[in-house]
């Protein structure tokens, strides 16, 4: 063992520097890698979640601007069909007022014409009446006697049959 | 400048009994700034790092990725090993740089000499190494297989077993002398070029010891770690 003596091997210097090393070893498991090691851990896994969040949202922003446009595309058709729609009502709505012009149109036409008519017979039939009275008052005046009903209708028929 | 190429470290005193080495000395002093700055790196530790948080996150974190990687799930048991290897051989290196180093003397001895230029120190850390790799295996496989490793009654793996055996002690050998033998070499080295020049012509010299020192410090800790792992593994299935 002349060797070790030559390179000063000494044991007590040995085992001090292995309990140095011990002691360093202990130190350091507490105050170094474990906190080193639980912060490294800590932030590893708050990217992680960072990126999977952004992730998340970017998902979401495609997804949103999808049904955006889904929502536009949709409501311009409705629009497009809201508008037809209402164009072709009005049209109906234009042609049924015409025909229901049209027709409000006969009917007062016609219903004018029956009361013209109407009035007209009732005017005859005042007519009449009053000229019978004026035949009958002639022929009381000139025959002296008063006329039967009946005589007054006859001459009445006789004269407007002439009338006419 | 006789005191660089002095294998033995210089004993600068005894307390009761447990003599002081510069080197060990040194080790306490890298001991004490590696906590400081430790506890200047955890004092709040907070999930935006700044300052001293930073810098130790970069290199736990490298440290971690490369344990991960060869160790998988017994990552959590040996990466505090092997990082402290790391950092505690790392910083002796470098801080064994520093001006002062073997040029302030006490007693007419250098009062402080790189760490790992002692073969003490390298011996012990490569013992703890080995120990705590065998102390794993036994841990991770039980006593029988881990004895199965290196006796079979097949003659021929009996024998390859017994190599192996050897082996293990060589282990110890190469990662102790493998440190000692560059960091000393790196103090001689400088020592020589400062007797010869002391101005600006030791500086490349120096590039190449922070060099060194980083790389030695990663090779204790590489093996460290892949002999953990090949030792703790059971041995394939004879084919």
């Amino acid at each position: 063992m002349e060797i070790l003596n030559q390179f000063g091997i000494n044991p007590i210097l040995l085992a001090a520097q292995i309990v140095n090393f011990v002691v360093l070893l202990l130190i350091l498991k507490r105050f170094l890698y474990k906190p080193i090691l639980k912060v490294l851990g800590e932030r590893r896994q708050k990217i992680e979640d960072s990126l999977k969040n952004a992730e998340e949202i970017e998902k979401r922003l495609a997804e949103t601007n999808e049904k955006i446009d889904d929502m536009m595309a949709k409501t311009s058709d409705d629009i497009q069909k809201m508008m037809n729609e209402a164009n072709k009502q009005r049209a109906e709505l234009l042609e049924e007022t015409k025909v229901l012009a049209g027709k409000m149109h006969d009917d007062i036409i016609a219903k004018a014409s029956e009361e013209a008519k109407v009035n007209a017979s009732k005017l005859e039939q005042q007519i009449m009446t009053k000229v019978a009275d004026i035949v009958a008052l002639g022929m009381e005046k000139v025959t002296g006697k008063a006329m039967s009903t009946k005589d007054k209708k006859d001459i009445i028929e006789k004269e407007v049959r002439n009338l006419s | 400048m006789e005191h660089g190429i002095v294998l033995k470290p210089e004993i600068l005193g005894y307390f009761k009994g447990l003599p002081i080495a510069n080197t060990l000395l040194v080790s306490w002093i890298t001991m004490a700034v590696i906590i400081f700055l430790v506890f200047l790196a955890t004092k709040k530790v907070r999930l935006v790092p700044n300052g001293m948080q930073s810098v130790f996150e970069v290199i736990v974190d490298f440290i971690y990725t490369t344990v991960e990687g060869l160790a998988g799930k017994k990552t959590q048991v040996f990466f505090p090993i092997v990082a402290t290897f790391f950092l505690f051989i790392l910083f002796s290196n470098w801080i064994g740089l520093l001006p002062g180093f073997g040029t302030v003397t006490y007693h007419k001895e250098p009062l402080l000499r790189s760490m790992n230029s002692d073969l003490n120190m390298t011996l012990a850390l490569a013992l703890t190494s080995a120990f705590l790799t065998h102390f794993f295996a036994i841990r991770y496989l039980g006593i029988i297989d881990y004895l199965k490793k290196w006796f079979t009654l097949n003659p021929i793996f009996l024998f390859v077993g017994l190599l192996e055996l050897v082996g293990e002690f060589t282990k110890v050998v190469s990662l102790s002398f493998r440190l000692f033998g560059n960091i000393f070499a790196g103090e001689v080295v400088l020592a020589t070029v400062s007797s010869i020049f002391a101005f600006i012509v030791p500086l490349p010299f120096y590039f190449l010891e922070i060099i060194v020192g980083f790389v030695q410090a990663a090779v204790f800790m590489m093996l460290t770690l892949v002999f953990m792992v090949l030792l703790s593994e059971k041995h394939a299935a004879e084919h």
